[in-house]
């Protein structure tokens, strides 16, 4: 599946590149992560609890950051293994554009994410696989931009620009 | 063969069993000491195994052993064999690549078996599967069927990822009869693939005896011998004496339960290993992703006719997928029960058939109730209908026009076979009748008014059936012979035991063979009970597809009973003390011609055992006989279907209004059985045209693998039947009877899709036509507008 | 982790010590050996595991058994009344609504439940009161006319 998706957010693009790099930021935005270390540069290891359907399952495994543009783009993307309930590999492509004035910094971030799965999780939950990746990637980029606005009841508009809303 | 139990609806014998929850089926065995295996499954659908971490699964609670593809490589067991070997159209041998039982080194299939935990209990097992790592080095997965050739090749060994490009009939002919055609009709096809979805998931118990050193098998089989046969000579996991199979109650099959599969052969030499028995039992997304799944053709087909609409020539191209390995049967599925079947009920001269088999990276394909002859149908009657709506010429005259006349046989296609019997225009007569064909524009037109599409859809089939003439099959490539053996045991006291090689798992076969060798013996139908499904109590039999139980083990069981009636005839000759030429033999009792002196078989049978008197050189004692029957052609069932539609325009909903099928089996011992059997077959194959669809996605996930995703017909998707029989009786078998088993499967599809398309006055659809593709049409259709 | 279910079971009381998250299903064939329920999918999807939870049809696959505990429970074997068989047995033997017979004892718990909840016996009725059931074999023509007849014969007794 495939999604892409927009929306601004009211800090500077420095600050919005800096957060996407940091391994604290990016474990609270991950939904039912429980654990993000980096083992190398831009490379991460990860636990995750996800449900997909009616598969429960703790996905073990690694996250790369590549095509690093700073402070514009880069690609993060990540693989789990989740034993007999098969595997998930996701990512997205994230860049950055400043938006705003010095006074008032806004970033217009746009995204495109991907996600696959495969053994059990596609055969009982791939037809859940785009309704679950789509609001993984809502509450990881919602919960994103309130970390670094610092607001934790802030209201995040994202706009969807293709791939079913 | 006159008497009034053949063709009765007797009561199946078996169900009271069923009925009272006391059927016996593999998973309700328990054995003494037994274990449990869980199967660890390769969740990629091609990817190199680069190694198995397996010491946490053995030290789990519980755990026996733990076992790996590695094991089996270095233990060298033979691969699972595809028991029919096919040329390509240049002479050179099919490819076939290495089946192994657990793959140890490269996986070509999601849901793949790589290893095997076996534990005391069965959460056990499942838990430790947990504990098995695997490392895989992902490669691109092969899995659309039309471009598969065209793909990285899966195999080093197998160039184009191709089976074996295969043809039938004269291409030149067929060639010259195109070119000459007033009309030529084309269509493009995709054949939709299915899953078989027996309701019992397959399960096995392998019981290894280390002080006899024998293997007992409780096994889902439709065959238990083919399986003996195969684990001895092509696994050798044991010799065929220390070998019995048995096939309990078995919960349907429609093929599924013909092959021999990776699961019970693993446990098979797991138990030996280990020495203790091991159950397994599939859970159903281990039936999805691993039962042999049916059909899956990309098809393009073209009809040449001349201006009064007689079919000239037909020439078809079929793109076959085999999946990732050549299951037992498989290649023999589009092309001997394929192409041979192109013809139809038709006299068309010239036909040309070519297929190309492919593998991809997806589960093995095979035979599924109708396997090939469904294909067939399909492409010929959505080809027949296309061609008389674009002639404008009403589709059941057409059909009518093109018939092999009732007088014309035996006919001799241009594709192989040669026919019988038959009477098509009798089948086609009384459907359109049963169905009020002629009252179908009325109907229309009313439901028209209340703003629905109605339409009407037919289909005339033909199979072949009663598997098979086997110097036939042997010289087309099959690697055993088919027929049937049948063994009457008349005990002392009169009461019969028939052991059959065919199994019934579904088919009531404890009811009908009854019904005949009660028939043939004149012994009451309760004294009858019915044997099958043990290799160890029956020596050899070819079990029970390609609707063969009742042509050929029937047929064997008639000549048995022949047998133990002409041995009857000498032991009353010898008792009554005159010559066997003087003995008749009428319902159940050997009578002296001409006198009222005789001797029931029951008193026959008494006598054949505890005689002091036997003159042994020429009568042994016993009343046991054994027959086996070779059928010397196939048997052709055939008739018309005619389905009846209406579809909501607003939501694309199809509802089968009517459905009658009208269908020529030739004699028929249980009327009540055939229609069942007719019953279950229309709704897989409605199931086929409406609903069922198995879809892999682009990297070989399997999709559509469980009751959510892949639609089973339910009793509210299917309306009730109209079934019609007309009679025209085998000429080759003693029983008069062609199988009935798979025409359900066969003829519907077509009749199906041909009814949507003309409701929407269309002429392109591929199954199934759910109620989104059908609403699509509808809204593009009216866009185009 | 062992939990004692203590259950009636065909008119039987039974104390069977199982783990929490044994099935009703796994409580029957495994605990009790009633291997008359049958199990046919892992999805909640197929009935063919359907029993009755005092007096109601249920998925026995569905259902914890430390759910059910102090419950009745009826299945396939405790239908027939003192070796007589109850009138939906006879119906789908007389009406040979089985083939393979491996859904037909979820089809005969569902079909007892469909016609004692009162609802109308119509073709359309118990075809939608049986959606709940897969059979593969018998194309379900003859699973209706065996309710059909049962259910009569139910009511006017
Ligand atoms: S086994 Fe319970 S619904 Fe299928
Ligand atoms: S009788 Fe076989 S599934 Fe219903």
């Amino acid at each position: 599946m495939e999604l892409t998706q927009r929306l601004e957010i009211p800090v500077s693009n420095q600050v919005v590149w800096d957060a996407l790099n940091d391994p604290l930021i990016l474990m609270q935005c991950l939904p039912g992560c429980q654990r993000f270390e980096a083992t190398a540069e831009n490379c991460f290891e990860m636990t995750v609890q996800a449900k997909v359907g009616p598969v429960k399952a703790v996905f073990k495994g690694e996250v790369m950051l590549t095509e690093m543009d700073p402070p514009r783009a880069y690609r993060i993307s990540g693989q789990g293994q989740g034993g007999v309930a098969g595997f998930a590999k996701g990512g997205a492509q994230v860049s950055l554009v400043p938006a705003g004035t010095v006074a008032q910094p806004a970033t217009l971030m746009t995204y495109v994410v991907i996600a696959t799965v495969g053994g059990k999780l596609a055969q009982v939950g791939g037809r859940l696989i785009n309704g679950a990746a789509r609001k993984i990637a809502k509450q990881f980029f919602t919960e994103f931009v309130r970390i670094v606005c610092k607001q934790e009841a802030m209201d995040v508009v994202i706009e969807t620009i293709q791939g079913e809303g | 063969m006159s008497n009034e139990l053949i063709g009765a609806r007797v009561l199946r014998k078996e169900d009271n069993r069923f009925i009272t929850g006391k059927g016996r089926y593999t998973d309700d065995i328990n054995l003494a000491g037994q274990t449990y295996a869980c199967f660890v499954r390769s969740p990629h659908a091609h990817a190199n195994i680069k190694g198995f971490h397996i010491s946490a699964a053995e030290n789990a609670p519980g755990v026996v052993a733990v076992l790996t593809g590695l094991q089996v490589l270095e233990d060298g067991l033979g691969g699972l064999p595809c028991g029919w070997m096919l040329h390509s159209k240049d002479g050179s041998e099919m490819k076939q690549p290495m089946h192994p039982i657990m793959a140890g080194e490269k996986v070509n299939y999601a849901g793949e078996p790589v290893a095997v935990v076996i534990a005391d209990t069965y959460e056990q097992a499942k838990n430790a599967v947990e504990q098995v790592a695997v490392d895989y080095e992902v490669l691109q997965a092969v899995v659309d069927t039309s471009s598969a050739a065209e793909q990285a090749d899966i195999y080093p060994d197998i160039p184009a990822n191709t089976c074996y490009n295969w043809e039938l009939g004269d291409a030149e002919a067929t060639s010259q009869g195109l070119a000459e055609a007033a009309h030529i009709t084309r269509i493009e096809l995709i054949n939709n693939r299915l899953i078989p979805n027996a309701m019992e998931p397959r399960a096995a118990i392998a019981d290894y005896n280390t002080g006899t050193e024998e293997l007992i098998l409780y096994t889902t089989s439709q065959n238990p011998h083919l399986a003996r046969l195969i684990f001895t000579a092509f696994v050798q996991i044991a010799p065929e004496h220390k070998l019995r199979v048995i096939a309990p109650d078995v919960g349907g099959g429609f093929g599924s339960k013909i092959f021999v599969y990776s699961e019970e052969t693993t446990i098979s030499w797991a138990s030996k290993k280990i020495g203790r028995p091991i159950k397994w039992t599939a859970e159903r997304s281990e039936s999805f992703l691993t039962d042999a799944h049916g059909r899956d053709h990309h098809t393009m087909a073209e009809l040449a006719l001349d201006e009064e609409g007689n079919f000239l020539a037909l020439n078809v191209k079929t793109t076959a997928n085999m999946g990732a390995y050549l299951s037992t049967f498989a290649s023999a599925v589009p092309t001997y029960l394929y192409g041979t079947l192109l013809a139809g009920q038709y006299r068309t001269p010239s036909i040309y058939v070519e297929v190309d088999a492919v593998f991809t990276n997806t589960a093995p394909v095979d035979a599924y109730r109708g396997a090939g002859r469904p294909e067939a149908t399909y492409v010929l009657e959505r080809l027949v209908e296309k061609a008389a709506s674009e002639l404008a010429i009403d589709p059941a005259e057409l059909r009518r026009r093109n018939f092999i006349g009732k007088d014309q046989f035996p006919y001799q296609t241009p594709v192989a076979l040669e026919y019988d019997i038959g009477d098509y225009e009798a089948s086609l007569d009384k459907a359109l009748e049963m169905s009020d064909y002629a009252g179908f524009a009325s109907r229309k037109d009313a439901s028209q008014r209340a703003g629905k599409l109605r339409g009407i859809g037919l289909s005339c089939y033909i199979e072949a059936c009663g598997l098979a003439p086997s110097a036939l099959a042997g010289s087309l490539g099959a690697g055993v012979g088919l027929w049937e053996s049948g063994e009457i045991r008349v005990n002392p006291t009169g009461s019969v035991t028939v052991l059959t090689g065919s199994h019934s798992h579904g088919q009531g076969h404890e009811t009908t063979f009854a019904q005949l060798v009660s028939a043939k013996l004149g012994i009451p139908i309760d004294d009858i009970d019915v044997v099958h499904g043990d290799t160890g109590k029956m020596d050899f039999g070819l079990g029970t597809y390609g609707s063969r139980s009742l042509a050929v083990g029937g047929s064997a069981l008639s000549r048995a009973a022949d047998k133990v009636i002409a041995k009857g005839t000498k032991i009353a000759a010898h008792l009554l003390q005159t010559d066997a030429e003087n003995i008749e033999f009428d319902a159940g009792e050997f009578k002296v011609i001409d006198s009222n002196e005789g001797k029931t078989i029951q008193e026959i049978a008494f006598a054949a055992y505890v005689n002091h008197d036997f003159p042994i050189d020429e009568l042994e004692p016993g009343l046991t006989e054994k027959a086996f029957y070779d059928p010397v052609n196939f048997t052709y069932p055939a008739g018309t279907h005619i389905c009846e539609v209406e579809i909501d325009p607003d939501t694309g909903v199809t509802e089968i209004t009517k459905f009658t099928a009208v269908d020529d089996f030739g004699t028929l011992i249980n009327p009540m059985i055939v229609e069942g059997q007719v019953h279950g077959g229309l709704v897989q194959g409605i199931g086929q045209a409406l609903l069922e669809n198995c879809v892999y996605d682009t990297e070989g996930q399997l999709v559509t693998g469980s009751y959510m995703d892949y639609c089973m017909p339910r009793a509210d998707d299917v309306p009730s039947f109209d079934v019609g029989m007309t009679c025209t009786p085998c000429t080759h078998n003693p029983v008069g009877a062609k199988g009935c088993g798979e025409a359900g499967a066969i003829g519907s599809p077509p009749a199906v899709m041909n009814a949507v398309l003309n409701a929407l006055g269309q002429t392109d659809m591929d199954m199934p036509a759910t109620s989104e593709k059908v609403w699509q049409a509808i809204q593009n259709a009216a866009a185009s507008n | 982790m062992s939990e004692t279910v203590n259950l009636i079971v065909n008119g039987q009381d039974k104390a069977v010590s199982c783990s929490a998250n044994t099935t009703l299903s796994q409580l029957l064939r495994e605990h009790l050996m009633l291997t008359g329920t049958h199990v046919g999918c892992d999805t909640s999807q197929c009935g063919a595991c359907t029993v009755h939870v005092d007096g109601k049809a249920v998925k026995s696959c569905t259902i914890l058994a430390v759910q059910v505990d102090g419950s009745e429970i009826t299945t396939i074997e405790g239908i027939a009344n003192q070796g007589e068989q109850h009138a939906m047995q006879a119906a789908f033997k007389e009406c040979h609504g089985l083939q393979c017979g491996f859904c037909t004892p979820g089809m005969i718990m569902a079909s007892i439940d469909l016609v004692q909840s009162g609802m109308d016996l119509t073709e359309p009725e118990i075809r939608e009161g049986l959606e709940g059931n897969i059979c593969r074999c018998t194309g379900y023509h003859n699973i209706v006319s065996a309710v059909a007849s049962a259910g009569q014969k139910m009511r006017e007794a």
